[in-house]
């Protein structure tokens, strides 16, 4: 299908990209409305204890201060973005669970009181024994952190594939190596905020929040609060960034909304630095075991994985995460005989959630890491092993996915070649060395639940095509893409699409921003929507320009019958005719979307089809180890991605080069340092992600390969890119010093740890 | 204690009445309403609140309001007017230099301070100085192409 | 975070910033504010009055003067690694101005600001809530020190970058007070004292720093190892300063230990001695031993007293490749 194609596939800033470029964008805090109040949140200092007494008088009594609410005001209703996983209170109810738990919050006339008045809230508590490590919660007589959730694990997925014991048998050699993987902040630049507004007369509630999920939000606001789901309007301004950190419900949307109701007046919340790295979400610490069975050539034969998530105080994501975790261990590699367990523990820590790749990182750096140590073992070129074991588009698959399109062993070749592997790796001067990794991403879901978008396209007299997208964008331009395929479907440029989105209250419905879906699932709604759109006025017109609706085609604003441009009208035109016809009904087109699936499953139980499609890639980084200071600088990362076809691969490049920054954090800078349950470096200073300086030069190349499922044959982008970095740049670590790192993140004391160690070992030889 | 000040924002003079313990950037947002001024951590670490004091890069949430008397202040609603575009701001839009956009106007002022002062920094002093402020969405790299594009 | 409320004064006049000094005991000094503020947003630090000396006339010059640099304490430091007198004669101080913070951070931030900044630690540097977890810090003015579990003591580290080549070039300060001014070596103005790590009188204010003529003529250089290469605190930061005709080296490090130091042992050690790279193995070995930091960061100390050795070795390299040069 090479169809000539004009906006989609175009280079275009993001629609909204003048308006923040000129700091008239509005994110939530932006906002304000008259007579608005600031509410603040009072957390747990402990990581585990009863809740005694809470002593609110003082904090009301503070002049200014309108309001203070605790657990035992607010409905007997818990959340949970997964709705099998429900384990949260918006405050807590007589316990906390970790150090940032939600006690209180209060509410006041200006930003300063509220923080002075959380400050007076007195709270007894009595402490319970705590436990911070998910081997250790999970024991015998360890602290019960949930009522009823035995050994603390409230997840656990365990699955066989094939015959393992037999499998393992007939391999040539067999490899068992534990890995660590860390937690790491997502740390968006935008705090976590909402402002809610409440309308006494007609109950109706709007809430606007720094959110990637407007319609999930909703629902748990509804349940929360107790009050009917078409009573309340989520709406999302632009959001700073979310990563999959605002994939949830946290308690300043609900305590925003409840000092809304209860006072009538409209109340924001928005979190310190400090919030967002304590008491939001982070990605899961793993604990992984791989055993890998190979035949001497590097066939994979069997693998058995085993998985331990340190899921902190809450479930969130957790069965989504520790099944994905799982499930995408059969993917991009063919593992004819797959054993897998997978855990999700309870600790008195903060909360996992999910985070860019959402439990598939830690598996890959495992995966990876150890097939680049086998193969040295084998004395094989790990770039062979992986394009050997690729699995291939329409081959049967274990799981029964459904693999469309493939350019995974091209993404390999790709990545090598750029990175110059033939002619670099073992053969660069000590201290510097080639690693890379692959990994597969889903494009979306297709089964485990109904998630679909719908999407309504609407043209008017003043000729302007007006979007309804339910598509959350957090800022990788989900709205200019959806954009741009409704203007290619109806031949006019962006510019003459407006697009509104993310509004409960207006827009269709949508699942939100998460599982790579956005572009194939609100882009084909979006698509269809315009589609229909542009039928009617095909049929409309047909008799007017005496040719067959089927014969039309919209390019450069007209109509007009294919091959013959002359004969048409101009899209204002074609309007004004129609309208005339047919005063004055609007043209309005719907399109809705979701995954093929036969039979929509859980997965956790059956097999089926995963995801509508699945995106490949490797990434292939050079690196520099400074052999005194054992400081890793990224020189070179590619990163080669089969992102199907690019809808605007200027807004792809970046979603690459973000995700590749984010997992050179992951594998050098960032962690999550926790002490006793208190989180050591909770600011932008002490965790330290990578700023312009340490940025290594990014190739992004996009191995294109035309999907059928997606919108013009697109693909995930962005989120696959940030499963394989991290493998990827400690594999180059060995390639340099040829010293194997099991753990994340490779800090530069570990290197001149494992090199003194190392030398001394040399010499004792 | 309440001073009544004079601050001279973005050519604009304004007289306001400022808590003493008020800084710029909690002004410039909740009295001014001048929201292209972001705030990412409040402690001087992300460089999202980036304001020019006298042409100069600024962390606005560790300076007093006070402090701004007598000073010229520019914020992102300064730089350009109604449809226009600084060439920094038209550079970043063009480039793909933003994505959420919520680090960009602190970004798109600390790039006006340094070229204002070197009109042909080389992508080292470009990396260098702009470091102090933070992005985690687009990985730095179409951010020095953009600036670098205004040096040319 | 809000910062805390304070009664302020701008004085004009130094002997009006030290008679308000002289009438509040624990009145702050504002300069450039970022290391300040942050303190205060965090509450751990809650003037009751704060004086901003900014629009004090003529602390912001760099001059020479006999041979001798002087420097005034408001100077940005920016400006140290901008102006040609010390790019040229005083290079490691260029050094570690462009080390310091991010751009920004050298931008507000002042000379004497850097040299006088607060300690830190991990259990100190956080907000109020956060701090809420444990007992008060004796720093922040409860009874223990979280670090070694103490009582009455405090192990915070000093960070400073500017201090150790100031340390190395024997520079003097100049500090007005009640009594009228006096100067005294850099050296004296730290305590070891992790609670109060100046030895300030009270109603004292620093106002200019001297590079003695003899520093001057000498090589500087300033190394300083942090996990990015921008807006961090030093994990160690190490100065180093030699005379090659005297044969006389100093060595100076930050961030490992109450105070900045002069690695004496090492000095000693180097007196007379050519930089050959034997002596400078040697040497490193000692480096490594000159102080024994404790766990105030999230970095091990161990990496910091092997990081001693190791920077120390880069500086010396770097200070004989610009002596070649």
């Amino acid at each position: 299908m090479q169809k000539e194609l004009n906006v989609v596939g175009a280079r275009l800033p993001m629609l909204d990209a003048a308006q923040k470029a000129k700091g008239n964008a509005q994110f939530t805090d932006d906002l304000i409305l008259a007579g608005m109040l600031h509410g603040k949140i009072l957390r747990s200092p402990l990581p585990h204890a009863k809740i005694l007494n809470i002593d609110t008088s003082k904090a009301e009594r503070l002049p200014g201060v309108k309001g203070v609410v605790t657990g035992k005001d607010i409905p007997d209703r818990q959340y949970g973005i997964v709705p099998m996983a429900k384990d949260e209170y918006a405050l807590a109810k007589n316990k906390v669970r970790y150090i940032g738990d939600e006690v209180a919050a209060v509410c006041a006339i200006d930003p300063e009181i509220a923080e002075e008045a959380v400050a007076l809230i007195k709270v007894d508590y009595e402490e319970l024994p705590a436990v911070f490590d998910p081997l250790e919660a999970k024991k015998e007589g360890a602290p019960q952190i949930h009522e009823g959730v035995k050994y603390n694990t409230s997840f656990a997925i365990k699955k066989e594939f094939g015959d393992v014991a037999k499998a393992f048998a007939e391999c040539d050699a067999i490899f068992e190596d534990k890995f660590y993987s860390q937690a790491v902040n997502h740390a968006p630049l935008e705090p976590h905020a909402a402002l809610a507004q409440f309308d006494p007369l007609n109950g109706q509630l709007t809430i606007w929040s720094s959110t990637q999920i407007p319609f999930f939000l909703r629902r748990n606001l509804s349940n929360t609060l107790q009050i009917p789901e078409r009573k309340v309007r989520v709406i999302k301004p632009k959001v700073g960034g979310g990563f999959g950190q605002k994939i949830d419900l946290f308690a300043k949307d609900f305590c925003a909304a409840w000092f809304a109701m209860h006072l009538g007046k409209p109340v924001k919340f928005v979190y310190e630095r400090e919030e967002v790295f304590i008491s939001t979400r982070q990605r899961h610490p793993m604990y992984i075991t791989v055993k890998t069975g190979m035949k001497k050539d590097g066939t994979i034969l069997a693998q058995k994985f085993q998985a331990h998530a340190d899921g902190g105080a809450y479930n969130s994501t957790a069965p989504t995460m520790i099944a994905l975790s799982c499930f995408f261990l059969m993917i991009p590699y063919r593992v004819p005989n797959l054993f897998y367990e997978g855990y999700h523990v309870y600790t008195n820590k903060p909360v996992g959630g999910a985070m860019r790749g959402h439990g598939i990182p830690q598996a890959r750096f495992a995966v990876e890491r150890q097939l680049d140590m086998i193969s040295q073992r084998l004395g094989l070129d790990p770039a062979e092993v992986r394009i050997k074991n690729s699995i291939h588009a329409g081959e049967p698959h274990p799981a029964k996915f459904i693999i469309n399109t493939c350019g995974f062993a091209d993404s390999v070749k790709t990545a090598a070649d750029a990175i110059g592997w033939k002619d670099k790796r073992g053969k660069l001067p000590p201290g510097r060395g080639v690693g890379l990794a692959g990994a597969s991403f889903p494009s979306g879901v297709s089964n485990m639940s109904h998630i679909s978008s719908g999407a309504v396209v609407q043209v008017g007299r003043d000729g302007a095509i007006n979007v309804l997208s339910g598509a959350a964008d957090i800022g990788q331009g989900a709205e200019t893409v959806i954009s741009q395929i409704v203007a290619e479907e109806l031949g006019v440029p962006l510019e003459d699409i407006r697009i509104t989105a993310a509004d409960t209250g207006i827009t269709p419905l949508d699942p939100g921003t998460f599982g790579s879906g956005v572009t194939v699932r609100a882009g084909n709604a979006a698509r269809l929507a315009a589609i229909a759109v542009k039928q009617k006025l095909y049929n409309f017109l047909a008799d007017k320009l005496e040719a067959s609706a089927d014969d039309l085609v919209a390019k450069d604003r007209k109509i007009f019958v294919k091959g013959s441009p002359e004969k048409g009208l101009t899209f204002a035109e074609a309007l004004k005719a129609y309208q005339y016809a047919d005063l004055p009904m609007p043209i309005v087109g719907r399109g809705s979307w979701m995954a093929p699936a036969t039979e929509p499953t859980t997965l956790f139980k059956e097999n089926g089809n995963f995801a509508p499609s699945y995106s490949f890639m490797t990434q292939a980084a050079e690196v520099e180890v400074d052999l005194l200071t054992g400081r890793v600088k990224l020189l070179r990362m590619v990163t080669a991605h089969d992102c199907g076809r690019p809808i605007n691969p200027m807004l792809v490049e970046g979603q690459l080069e973000g995700s590749v920054l984010g997992g050179m954090g992951q594998a050098l800078y960032e962690n999550v340092i926790v002490e006793k349950g208190q989180v050591m470096n909770p600011s932008f200073l002490d965790y330290g992600f990578p700023t312009f300086q340490e940025m290594p030069e990014i190739e992004a190349i996009e191995v294109e390969t035309d999907d059928p499922i997606g919108p013009f044959g697109a693909k995930e982008a962005g989120e696959g890119t940030q499963l394989s970095p991290a493998p990827a740049i400690v594999n180059a670590i060995y390639d340099a010093i040829g010293i194997d790192f099991m753990e994340l993140p490779v800090t530069p004391e570990k290197i001149l740890d494992a090199l003194a160690k190392k030398h001394k070992k040399e010499g004792c030889k | 204690m309440k001073r009544a000040v004079e601050l001279k924002i973005n050519g604009d003079t304004y007289e306001l009445l400022v808590s003493t313990h008020a800084t710029l950037l909690e002004v410039l947002r909740e009295k001014l309403g001048l929201m292209g001024t972001k705030r990412g951590c409040d402690l001087g670490a992300c460089g999202a609140c980036t304001v020019l004091i006298d042409g100069e890069a600024y962390l606005s949430c560790l300076m007093l309001a006070v402090d701004a008397i007598g000073k010229e202040i520019l914020t992102i609603e300064g730089l350009s007017e109604g449809g226009d575009l600084h060439p920094i701001q038209s550079a970043f839009v063009e480039k793909g230099g933003l994505q959420c956009g919520f680090c960009t106007p602190g970004m798109i002022l600390t790039a006006k301070a340094i070229l204002d002062q070197e009109h042909n920094p080389t992508e080292e002093v470009i990396k260098k100085k702009m470091a102090g402020n933070l992005c985690r969405c687009t990985g730095y790299k179409k951010i020095v192409e953009a600036i670098m594009s205004v040096t040319e | 975070m809000r910062l805390p409320k304070f009664e302020y004064f701008e004085p004009k006049q130094i002997s009006e910033a030290v008679s308000i000094l002289q009438n509040e005991p624990a009145a702050k000094i504002l300069a450039g504010g970022t290391d300040l503020l942050v303190n205060m947003k965090h509450r751990v630090e809650r003037p009751p009055v704060l004086v901003n000396i900014k629009r004090l006339g003529d602390l912001d010059f760099i001059r020479q003067d006999n041979g001798d640099v002087r420097m005034g304490a408001l100077t940005p430091l920016k400006r140290l690694y901008m102006t040609p007198l010390v790019m040229e004669n005083l290079p490691g101080l260029a050094q570690a101005a462009s080390s310091v913070g991010s751009y920004h951070h050298q931008v507000m931030g002042t000379l004497a600001g850097n040299i006088c900044q607060q300690n830190r630690c991990m259990y100190f540097n956080q907000s109020q809530w956060w701090r809420s977890s444990r007992p008060t810090c004796f720093k922040a003015g409860g009874e223990i020190c979280h670090v070694l579990n103490k009582k009455k003591t405090c192990y915070s580290t000093y960070c400073g970058d500017m201090a150790p080549a100031l340390l190395v070039m024997n520079a003097r300060i100049a500090i007005t007070g009640p009594g009228g001014s006096r100067e005294l070596p850099i050296e004296d103005l730290f305590s070891e004292d992790g609670k109060t790590p100046l030895r300030l009188n009270q109603a004292e204010i620093l106002t200019e720093i001297i590079i003695p003529a003899e520093s001057v003529t000498g090589i500087c250089r300033y190394q300083k190892f942090a996990n990015r290469d921008s807006i961090d605190f030093p994990i160690v930061g190490t100065a180093f300063w030699a005379s090659e005709q005297k044969k006389e080296y100093r060595i100076a490090f930050t961030a490992v230990d109450r105070k900045p130091l002069r690695a004496q042992r090492v000095e000693a050690f180097l007196k007379g001695k050519k930089l050959d790279k034997i002596t400078i193995t040697e040497a490193s070995g000692l480096a490594a031993g000159e102080a024994k930091p404790v766990k105030t960061s999230v970095y091990s100390p161990a990496n910091k007293r092997r990081m001693m050795g190791l920077l120390f070795q880069r500086v010396v390299d770097d200070a004989k490749r610009r002596s070649i040069k």
